[in-house]
């Protein structure tokens, strides 16, 4: 009889164990600043460099040299590519600074020009008055984000180093680490914890590299595309469209607005406007009939309405960020979920 | 000895672990080098005597080998007519060097066949399917060689089901021929 108490001591203790871990973790990684976002990235880089680290593995090179290769590989190609980008890029930004006040101004003229036409139409029934508004704001806005920017660039840096820190590591020794938390794990749930460990990786890891996939196709599509119709601020703008695509359905739409907003306050004619709307529109199509029935089934769709709860909730969390990575953590969430109630049907728990 | 005892000291687990796979038929093709890469893999799990490994009709994802003890296989007496006379017979008792769940790193969705019990202190190392396909998704020659070997395994236990079974239909047609007479 003590022998049976005693192993439903160590059980739980064993249970409790594994559980503080895992939310000590979870703590660190929610309250320490910028280690959410490094965290994240990290999770994200080393699920992307995963199948190339396999791959090396497959060739019969230790995996630290694979792992160490890699990096350094990247960091030479990260490397001449800021060198060959980076004069385009501040060029575009600065030019941006310049020309920002003008597009605001422009683009309120539009919000107005549309006021006083949905005016003449319901003005009997309500008043829309939104320009003043969004003028406003989208001064105060522009001041802000450039005011801002040594903030944003230094807090950037800390997540640009932190997490390639972290993914060398998670790719290195992620397996170990996670196999010596299952060591801990008691015997009467280890097999589950191990399936669903592994279930979950497996969901998730083909979940982030599909995702990233999609943001990378639909990113270069748009900047050929912008190149060819020389349009201004091509990569910036493709950078945009690339990462609002994270955000399922209003993120492609949103992603064209700041494209079609400057080709209006510009004065562009119907066709380069046409042009325009054609490489957004390209960009989707090829995204839609190649890469998302390629990867679909790896991909969790969300409801429409879930989607819009939890960019809303990921947007008052942590603002522009939170809403990039509002829809993937949601998902991972509803991944980890199903797996879990499958996994304790499965083992009649 | 110095140097034996050193080696002890820093590398027991891993040297017995080692040892006692090069013993078991699946992973006896592996080279040195193969060995040592799946041992890292593998999950040494440690049981205190009379606790159940798994239970009958639990999802099952892998095997386990006997480092140390002994387990107790049983199954569920389905002829006993109330809770009272619950009753499990005996299918086989393992030892050292033996294996069993082995169904469960091939079948999708499997289920144990029957319960495991350790009948003293035992340890087990744990073979599973997320190992079998970590080992092929990383050293493919490996895992094939580890694969083929089970597929014997496999195969060996459909034969001797198979003259069982054709053993059991001959003996039940022979007592129908006798009741006839």
């Amino acid at each position: 009889m003590s022998n049976v108490v005693s192993l439903k001591k160590e059980r739980f203790i064993r249970g409790a164990a594994v559980t503080g871990i895992i939310l000590i973790c979870a703590l660190i990684i929610l309250k320490i600043e910028n280690m959410l976002v490094s965290f994240v990235l990290a999770f994200a880089i080393s699920n992307l460099l995963s199948p190339f680290a396999n791959y090396l593995e497959r060739a019969g090179l230790p995996r630290s040299l694979c792992v160490s290769s890699m990096f350094f590989f990247i960091a030479v190609l990260l490397g001449a590519g800021t060198f060959i980008m980076l004069p385009g890029i501040a060029g575009q930004l600065a030019s941006l600074k310049h020309e920002l006040p003008r597009y605001i101004e422009g683009t309120t003229k539009i919000l107005a020009m549309l006021e006083n036409n949905l005016n003449s139409f319901v003005g009997s029934f309500y008043q829309v008055d939104i320009s003043k508004t969004v003028e406003q704001a989208l001064f105060s806005f522009s001041k802000q984000i450039f005011s801002n920017l040594p903030r944003i660039f230094s807090s950037s840096l800390t997540v640009m180093i932190l997490a390639p820190f972290f993914a060398f590591f998670l790719l290195l020794n992620g397996r170990h680490i996670v196999k010596q938390l299952l060591e801990m794990v008691p015997n009467n749930l280890f097999e589950l914890a191990l399936n669903l460990q592994h279930q979950i990786s497996v969901q998730i890891g083909g979940f982030i590299r599909a995702r990233l996939l999609e943001a990378g196709i639909v990113g270069l599509v748009v900047w050929i595309g912008l190149i060819i119709i020389s349009f201004p601020y091509a990569l910036l703008l493709a950078v945009f469209a690339a990462l609002t695509n994270l955000l399922p359905y209003l993120g492609p739409v949103i992603g064209a607005v700041p494209a079609v907003l400057i080709a209006l306050v510009n004065g562009m004619g119907v066709f380069e406007i046409a042009c325009l709307v054609s490489v957004y529109a390209a960009a989707q199509l090829v995204d839609n009939i190649f890469v998302i029935p390629l990867v679909v089934a790896r991909i969790v769709n969300l409801h429409a309405v879930t989607a819009l709860i939890v960019i809303i909730i990921g947007a008052q969390a942590g603002g522009i960020l939170g809403m990039i990575i509002s829809i993937p953590v949601a998902s991972i969430i509803k991944l980890t979920s199903i797996a879990v109630y499958q996994q304790f049907i499965d083992f009649r728990i | 000895m110095i140097n034996s005892l050193w080696e002890n000291i820093l590398k027991p687990r891993e040297k017995d672990t080692s040892s006692i796979l090069k013993e078991n038929i699946l992973f006896q093709d592996l080279s040195s080098k193969e060995l040592k890469f799946v041992t890292n893999i593998v999950h040494l799990r440690k049981y205190r005597e009379s606790e159940v490994i798994f239970h009958h009709g639990e999802a099952g994802v892998g095997m386990y080998i006997i480092a140390e003890g002994s387990v107790n296989i049983t199954i569920e007496d389905s002829h006993a007519e109330s809770d009272a006379d619950h009753n499990e017979i005996i299918i086989t008792k393992l030892g050292e060097g033996d294996f069993f769940g082995e169904i469960s790193l091939i079948e999708e969705d499997g289920r144990r066949s029957a319960t495991a019990t350790a009948l003293e202190k035992t340890t087990l190392i744990g073979f599973f399917k997320p190992d079998l396909f970590e080992i092929l998704e990383r050293n493919p020659r490996a895992g094939i060689k580890i694969s083929l070997r089970l597929c014997e395994v496999l195969s060996r236990r459909l034969k001797e089901t198979t003259e069982k079974a054709s053993l059991l239909e001959k003996q039940i047609k022979q007592l129908q021929k006798e009741t006839d007479k």
